[in-house]
């Protein structure tokens, strides 16, 4: 693994299996189905899809709270998969993660101060005095008064408790931090205090992110490079800008077309492209491309032939028969 | 169609009144899209909500007048309120789940509005749910009028709420946050179809969001609310290219944009005031960067034009600061 890849995740397939609904029946659903990606150490990527897009199963099975069913994630040269929970602990404190939901991640029966010191504690990384003197230090860095250490979660706003979140996250020095939705929940003014912390934190402390998010706009503004998934599967990647500009697939495409804009300057908007139907049910994946029954210049051979995900232009992946803005 | 004035909205709580709304007006034009815009706990729901009679709390005070189509409808009883509600006002809610009883068929429903509303017999009504599903887009809509709304998709159940609301050809449709819960492909297609729907029903809107992209595609004309207060009213490309209110300033920088990347994000500095202890003068001082001694007078709403909003700073100074910023490569 070459020095200035930090993770990498090759083929990676996550399945739940579910009760039908018939009796005795089973169902298979394949949340994450043969990802594979990098994360350069120092960049932010992004990873962006709908809901039930499987980004969030990708993200647990990278840092691997969730066994992933097969393939192998690397990790600092290290292969993580088929690790013990043990032999998983030395690698859990360099990888860390911020939630979507600032009231269900933090317990309310616990200060936050506490919050912020429980890493330390269980990997007892000093004295209980170095781990205040540490907590004091992390609240002040993330932008939280110290004096308020003692307080418990439910007194502190949606904002500030997401900030104790990424206090949280690190308390031990990590570097790699994964954040799922860490701005969903939140308002516009406040996402943007916190997008800002993000950044400042991430120069400070030389972090490599990988952002799990669903709205277009964040994503773009956070990230170096930018996955986009689609029932299971990265479908591109790319440079931030590249991708924006010109997406290559058909799906990236209708996608970034219909973002709400402010129309605050005279340039022309895209062109919208609606695209139909539903995500289709990750049970029962359509064959072929996973997307041609609502891809609007689908032919017969995106019907039958499952395209590869393959590197058409220098570091722009694509899986796609018929990629778009090729020539520009 | 719609006018709005003064309305107040308060709460008795433990803690003092809580004034949720306070003092807002406005008026919707007939076929008009007025966009409400704000963040959370800034009163736009509560507003709508207790202008059609649905905020039912002993501790609540509802003082002002709406008048719809001339006629007052603050204060009707129960009863008089029903026969609006529904009929010539329909409700599309954030959460279609929510907003559709899961026991009975999305076709049972229906049919119970409209014959609520008309006296069209059981069949005839019935006919008229299938034709309103298979208007908002839900295929093979003779079969699905008898499933129940489980057995939908999220988008799927925000067009039969829209189908439900333009049963009895509504006058104006009160949207609240139709497509927060939706992913941004099936939002499209929902924002769409209301436009759709309003041209052939010849309807006013009223969509209520805190997102200024969907007030974008969709407003003739913008309220900007904060603390329960208008801070800012106007046609929704002047709102958008030229805002007047700091406000609203902070709220336009602090959307990440799909169409630029602009390095820093403009941040609003503190958090929303709450609505127990809203400052006598302007609800947003606290916050703002550009306060001046007389912020501790409450500003009206005021400005050239039908471009109004409640901030004491002069156009000259207005125009300083936003040139200051530009050149400081900020977005505003």
């Amino acid at each position: 693994m070459s020095d200035d890849v930090l993770l990498r995740a090759t083929d990676i397939v996550k399945s739940f299996t579910s009760r039908g609904k018939k009796l005795g029946a089973r169902s298979v659903a394949t949340a994450v189905n043969g990802v594979s990606l990098e994360v350069r150490r120092g960049e932010t990527l992004g990873i962006v899809g709908e809901s039930g897009c499987g980004k969030s199963t990708l993200a647990r099975c990278l840092v691997q709270l969730l066994p992933v069913t097969s393939g192998t994630v690397e990790f600092n040269g290290a292969t993580l998969t088929g690790l013990s929970r043990r032999q998983m602990r030395p690698h859990r404190r360099e990888m860390q993660l911020v939630f979507q939901d600032p009231y269900a991640s933090l317990n309310p029966r616990r200060t936050v101060g506490d919050i912020v010191a429980d890493p330390m504690r269980i990997n007892k990384v000093g004295t209980e005095a170095e781990i205040g003197e540490r907590v004091r230090e992390l609240f002040a860095t993330v932008g939280l008064d110290p004096a308020s250490l003692r307080r418990y979660p439910h007194e502190f706003s949606g904002g500030q408790r997401q900030r104790i979140g990424i206090a949280r996250s690190l308390s031990l020095n990590p570097s790699l931090v994964v954040a799922d939705e860490p701005v969903s929940a939140l308002d516009v003014s406040v996402q943007a205090q916190v997008l800002n912390l993000m950044a400042d934190l991430q120069e400070t402390f030389k972090l490599t992110y990988l952002f799990i998010a669903h709205d277009l706009g964040v994503v773009r503004h956070v990230s170096d490079r930018v996955g986009v998934m689609y029932l299971g599967e990265i479908v591109e990647l790319g440079e931030a800008e590249v991708l924006y500009e010109k997406p290559l697939h058909p799906y990236t495409e209708a996608l970034l077309s219909v973002v709400p804009e402010l129309n605050d300057t005279d340039a022309p908007r895209r062109e919208r492209i609606l695209i139909s139907g539903d995500v289709p049910d990750p049970s029962d994946r359509p064959t072929g491309c996973a997307f041609h029954p609502r891809c609007p210049v689908a032919t017969a051979v995106c019907r039958t032939d499952k395209p590869a995900f393959v590197e058409l232009r220098t570091g722009r992946f694509v899986a796609c028969h018929h990629p778009r803005n090729l020539d520009a | 169609m719609l006018s709005v004035r003064d309305l107040r909205v308060s709460f008795a709580t433990r803690q003092g009144a809580l004034r949720a709304v306070d003092g807002l007006s406005f008026d919707v034009g007939s076929k008009e899209v007025l966009g409400i815009v704000g963040e959370s706990g800034s009163g736009k729901s509560v507003a709508m909500y207790s202008m059609l009679g649905l905020v039912r709390d002993s501790n609540v005070t509802i003082s002002g007048s709406v008048k719809f189509e001339g006629r007052e409808i603050l204060g009707l009883s129960d009863r008089e309120m029903q026969s609006v509600r529904g009929g010539d006002i329909g409700m599309i809610f954030q959460d279609p789940m929510t907003a559709l009883t899961p026991v009975y068929t999305v076709g049972w429903q229906i049919v119970e509005q409209i014959r609520a509303h008309t006296d069209m017999t059981k069949q005839q009504a019935r006919e008229r749910a299938i034709g309103l599903l298979g208007e908002v887009g839900i295929p093979d809509p003779k079969s699905r009028v008898d499933h129940y709304p489980h057995e939908f998709s999220g988008g799927m159940r925000q067009r039969v709420v829209i189908a439900m609301a333009l049963s009895c050809n509504p006058k104006l449709l009160i949207a609240d946050e139709p497509t927060t819960a939706l992913d941004v492909t099936t939002q499209a297609q929902i924002l769409d179809l209301m436009l759709k729907m309003q041209e052939s029903y010849g309807s006013s809107i009223v969509i209520i969001t805190h997102d200024m992209g969907v007030i974008a595609e969709m407003a003739h004309r913008v309220v900007v609310m904060y603390a329960g207060r208008p801070a800012e009213i106007g046609p929704e490309v002047d709102v958008v290219r030229y805002p007047r209110h700091p406000y609203t300033w902070g709220l336009l920088g602090a959307v990440p944009r799909v169409d630029s990347k602009n390095r820093r994000l403009v941040t609003i500095p503190g958090t929303s005031v709450s609505p127990l202890d809203v400052p006598e003068g302007c609800a947003f001082g606290p916050r703002c960067e550009h306060r001046m001694e007389i912020c501790d007078e409450r500003p009206v709403l005021h400005g050239p034009g039908d471009h109004l909003d409640a901030c004491w700073l002069s156009d000259a100074q207005r125009l300083a600061i936003r040139s200051a910023r530009s050149v400081a490569g900020g977005a505003s």
